[in-house]
């Protein structure tokens, strides 16, 4: 997981960044990356990468590209991407994440669907050679002479 | 043609050399123009207009950020009007940030000519081109863009919507505060109070930096809001990005382009 010292020091990619004394209501939708360490209700949505801090309370359906949590998520998860939750994390909800990575300690309550949806698909379509043949539909000629076959026999 | 704003402090005699050498090296250039001195009798809506009408292209003001700041005001409407700044004296955020030297070192970048559209920001009918900073009485609430909002309690936080870089954003990305990218940002910063006892809780300081095209600030009482260096306005107010607004001379030795 994520030391303490090397948390938010990268700052060059930072789009979006929500700090402890706020608190965010509402549709939260954003380009670029997000850091959470406050509060947000609502929806939190971003293309790019969120990371939630350790003090951040995030009371809402989050949807992102790639994911750090190390606070609290109460409500569902959407992460095209990574997933990593830290030991501190802790998630009231359903995820579902391309992968993901749990550090002992973290907290998960809810559904939690780890995989690419394409991947998912494929494996439950079977191939077609697999597939179990349709009983043959007899045409009437057919099926006297089967018939005839059955008396024989 | 040039039109060159001098700002009233300038009437000090204490500025009379320094004028003096200026208006030499603009001569030498070849860039002088004609010289209006600013007086708080003076309308300077009346007198931009009237030189325009008289086919000014170039509108430098002398002086400091107040005057960009008065100035700015009153040619962000017209659209084929190049803006200009000869810092002198102090208080020269704006001038700085643009990498436009002081004094007679400004002619040079005048003469060189490199012109960069800027956006601007608009507080309800105000433009201003560095920043707004927001004080307020009470609990102030800011809509962003009509989707999400964020509260904040009076005297807990300090507001700055910022479209040129501040001086004391030492923490924060290059990304940030390009006055080309369209947008403004918002800095939420918590006042840190004094501390009444020793083994009080360390209260968390780290800024919020929120991008943003529109916002809404309410809130029941009044709140200040400086553009500028100017106090005006009370609530609700209303705050946007105009893009590429100005055309702006700028020094090569800035900190954006």
């Amino acid at each position: 997981m994520f030391n303490k010292k090397e948390e938010f020091t990268s700052n060059n990619e930072i789009e979006t960044v929500i700090g402890p004394s706020v608190n965010v209501e509402g549709d939260f939708v954003a380009e670029g990356d997000v850091i959470v360490e406050g509060k947000v209700s609502g929806t939190l949505k971003t293309d790019n990468h969120l990371r939630v801090g350790q003090s951040a309370s995030i009371t809402a359906n989050v949807t992102a590209g790639s994911a750090i949590i190390a606070g609290e998520v109460n409500g569902d998860l959407k992460i095209r991407g990574s997933l990593e939750l830290s030991n501190t994390a802790v998630i009231l909800g359903d995820i579902r994440a391309n992968t993901i990575s749990v550090a002992s300690g973290a907290v998960i309550s809810g559904k939690c669907a780890v995989g690419s949806q394409e991947g998912a698909k494929a494996k439950s379509e079977k191939p077609a050679s697999e597939k179990p043949a349709k009983d043959k539909i007899l045409k009437p000629k057919e099926w006297k002479l089967a018939q005839n076959e059955n008396e024989q026999a | 043609m040039y039109l060159y704003l001098y700002d009233s402090f300038l009437n000090d005699n204490k500025h009379y050399k320094t004028l003096s050498r200026i208006e030499m090296r603009l001569t030498d250039l070849g860039i002088g123009g004609k010289i209006s001195r600013l007086s708080p009798l003076k309308n300077i809506k009346e007198l931009i207009s009237d030189e325009i009408r008289f086919g000014v292209k170039t509108i430098v003001a002398v002086g400091n950020d107040e005057t960009v700041s008065k100035t700015i005001n009153n040619i962000a409407n017209y659209t084929d009007i190049t803006f200009g700044i000869i810092p002198i004296g102090p208080n020269q955020k704006i001038a700085e940030a643009l990498g436009i030297a002081p004094e007679e070192a400004a002619c040079d970048i005048l003469s060189a000519r490199k012109i960069e559209k800027l956006d601007l920001g608009r507080v309800n009918n105000t433009y201003f081109i560095s920043g707004v900073n927001i004080e307020a009485e009470s609990q102030i609430r800011i809509e962003f863009e009509n989707s999400y909002q964020i509260m904040s309690e009076a005297n807990t936080c300090q507001i700055n919507i910022r479209n040129l870089r501040p001086a004391f954003s030492s923490g924060i990305g290059p990304k940030y505060f390009n006055p080309r990218d369209g947008v403004l940002e918002a800095l939420i910063e918590p006042i840190k109070g004094v501390s009444r006892s020793f083994f009080r809780k360390k209260t968390p300081s780290r800024t919020s930096v929120i991008p943003f095209k529109k916002i809404s600030v309410l809130s029941k009482k009044s709140v200040t809001v400086r553009t500028d260096g100017q106090k005006i306005l009370k609530p609700p107010v209303d705050i946007e990005v105009v893009p590429n607004k100005l055309s702006v001379i700028v020094g090569r030795k800035n900190v954006y382009f």
